[in-house]
C-alpha cells in the first residue's frame, strides 16, 4: 500500500466519521421530544362544615336487622339526548339479582321493558356501556359478564323480539369466520346498524376488529383496528 | 524558492476544498438523518379536506343523507329557532376562566370553569388523521355546518354537523350523529362529542368577542394523575 493510498483511505474514514457525526446529531436532535405541561385546575375537596351529628341516644336499645337492599338503578341517555336506557337490579334475600332494562323518552314517558333476567349468583352481572345506544335510537347493547368472559346483547329499543341471535361473542365470531381471534369486547356503533367488535389474539395482543351488522347478521373483518 | 512554495499552495487549497467537502458531508447526513429520522404526527392543514377550504360557514341542510364510511347517514334536523342556550348551574364563580381539555390517551373531554368541572365525558378524536396537540382558542362557534373528505371508501359527506367549535384550522370541537362509539378514536382529526354533550359545552363555552379570544382548548396526550397536561411536539 502506497502512502497515497493510506491517505486516500484516512479521507475516506474522516468523510464516513463526518456521515456518522451527522447521523448522530440527527439522531439527538429529532428525539430531543417537544414537550408542554400545563396544570388542570384542581377541585378543591368539598369539606364538610357541619358534620351529621349523631342522634342515637346512648340510652336507645339497637335492634339489628338485616336490611333490604335498595334497587340499584342505573341509566344512559342516547347521544342525542333525548331517549335513556334504565337498569334496574334488584337483589333478593337469597342473593340472586334480577335485573330489568328500560327504554324511556327523557321525560320519562313511553316506558318500553326491552329485558329482564335474572341471576342466581353474584358471578354473572349486567351493565350498560356509554355507548348502548345506535345513532339513530333503533337498538341498545348491554354487556353481561361472568367469569368464563363477556358478550354483548343487542336489542330493539322499542321492546320489540329481534330476529337475530342477540348475543355477541367468542361463538357469533367462529360460526362467521372461523377466526382464531378471540371476542374482546362490543366497543359501539359505527353507524345506525353496525356494531364494532374487538378481538384479541391468543397470546393477549389486539386481534382483528369486526362490524356485526344487526339486520343481516353478517360478520365483516375490518382492515383497521378500532 | 518559486517551485517549492507551489505545492504548498495547492496543498492549502487541497486542504480547504477537503474540509468543506467534510462539512457538506456532515450537513448532508444531518439534513437527511433528520428527515428521516423526524417524529412525525402527520398533522396537515386541513381536517376536513373537501370542506376545509371553502365551507367553514354556518349552513343547515335539512332532510339532505350524508355519507359515512360508504353508508348512507341521516342528518338531524335543525331549527335555529328552537336551539335554546342552556345555562350550567352551580358554578361557585361564575367569571371565573373557563378552559378545556382533551386527553387523547383517555378519550376524555373534561371542561372546567375556575376550578368548577362542568362537563367530563367520552369524546372520539382522530383515528384517520391525528388530532393536534397544543393549546388553542376556540376561533369560531357555527351552529351547524357541512364537513367534506377524506377518499375513496373513506370518503364523507356530512350536512348539519351540530354545535362546531374550531380550535385550529377546522379543527374543532362538534356534536357527531353518524355513530356513537365514543371513548375510541373515530374521526379524521376533530373532536367528536356526543350531541347532547356537544350542546352542552357549545352553549357554555366562548367564541372570540373583539379582542378577547374564545375559550381555550387544550389537547393533551395524556392528563397525568397529578393532573398535569403533557403534550409531546405541540403544533402551538
Amino acid at each position: 500500500m502506497t502512502i497515497k493510498h493510506q491517505i486516500e483511505i484516512d479521507s475516506v474514514i474522516i468523510l464516513l466519521l463526518a456521515a456518522a457525526a451527522g447521523f448522530i446529531v440527527a439522531y439527538f436532535v429529532t428525539h430531543n421530544t417537544v414537550q408542554n405541561k400545563v396544570s388542570l385546575p384542581v377541585v378543591a375537596n368539598f369539606q364538610d362544615s357541619n358534620p351529621t351529628p349523631n342522634l342515637i341516644p346512648t340510652s336507645t336499645l339497637i335492634i339489628s336487622v338485616t336490611p333490604i337492599p335498595k334497587p340499584q338503578v342505573t341509566s344512559q341517555l342516547s347521544p342525542d339526548g333525548t331517549k335513556q336506557l334504565t337498569m334496574t337490579v334488584n337483589t333478593q334475600s337469597d342473593q340472586s339479582k334480577t335485573y330489568n332494562f328500560v327504554t324511556s323518552n327523557i321525560d320519562g314517558t313511553n316506558l318500553q321493558t326491552v329485558y329482564s333476567i335474572n341471576y342466581p349468583s353474584n358471578s354473572d352481572s349486567m351493565s350498560i356501556p356509554f355507548n348502548t345506544w345506535s345513532p339513530d335510537n333503533n337498538y341498545v347493547f348491554i354487556t353481561h359478564t361472568n367469569p368464563a368472559g363477556n358478550e354483548a346483547i343487542v336489542l330493539k329499543a322499542d321492546g320489540s323480539p329481534i330476529d337475530v341471535d342477540a348475543s355477541l361473542n367468542e361463538t357469533v365470531l367462529f360460526k362467521a369466520q372461523n377466526t382464531a381471534d378471540f371476542y374482546a369486547e362490543t366497543t359501539g356503533w359505527a353507524s345506525d346498524t353496525l356494531l364494532i367488535i374487538n378481538t384479541k389474539t391468543t397470546d393477549g395482543s389486539q386481534g382483528t376488529s369486526y362490524w356485526f351488522e344487526v339486520p343481516t347478521k353478517a360478520v365483516i373483518p375490518l382492515a383497521t383496528q378500532f | 524558492m518559486k517551485r517549492k512554495k507551489f505545492p504548498k499552495k495547492k496543498k492549502a487549497t487541497s486542504n480547504i476544498q477537503f474540509y468543506l467537502i467534510l462539512v457538506i458531508i456532515f450537513l448532508l447526513s444531518f439534513a437527511i438523518s433528520y428527515v428521516l429520522l423526524k417524529p412525525h404526527r402527520n398533522i396537515p392543514h386541513c381536517a376536513n379536506s373537501g370542506s376545509c377550504k371553502s365551507d367553514l360557514y354556518f349552513k343547515i341542510e335539512n332532510n339532505v343523507p350524508g355519507v359515512f364510511e360508504g353508508k348512507k347517514v341521516y342528518a338531524p334536523t335543525i331549527n335555529p329557532q328552537n336551539e335554546k342556550p342552556e345555562k350550567v348551574l352551580g358554578i361557585a364563580t361564575p367569571s371565573a376562566e373557563k378552559r378545556i381539555f382533551v386527553d387523547l390517551s383517555t378519550q376524555t373531554l373534561i371542561a372546567y370553569q375556575g376550578s368548577t368541572q362542568i362537563l367530563k365525558t367520552f369524546v372520539s378524536t382522530g383515528k384517520w388523521q391525528a388530532t393536534p396537540t397544543g393549546n388553542f382558542h376556540i376561533w369560531e362557534k357555527l351552529l351547524s355546518t357541512r364537513m367534506t373528505g377524506g377518499e375513496g371508501a373513506d370518503a364523507y359527506d356530512l350536512p348539519n354537523v351540530p354545535y362546531v367549535m374550531y380550535f385550529y384550522n377546522d379543527f374543532g370541537l362538534h356534536g357527531a350523529y353518524w355513530h356513537d362509539n365514543f371513548g375510541h378514536p373515530m374521526s379524521h382529526g376533530c373532536v367528536n362529542l356526543r350531541q347532547t354533550d356537544a350542546k352542552t359545552l357549545y352553549d357554555w363555552a366562548d367564541g372570540p368577542n373583539g379582542n378577547t379570544p374564545g375559550t381555550e382548548v387544550s389537547i393533551c396526550d395524556q392528563i397525568t394523575s397529578d393532573h398535569q397536561c403533557i403534550q409531546n411536539n405541540p403544533v402551538q
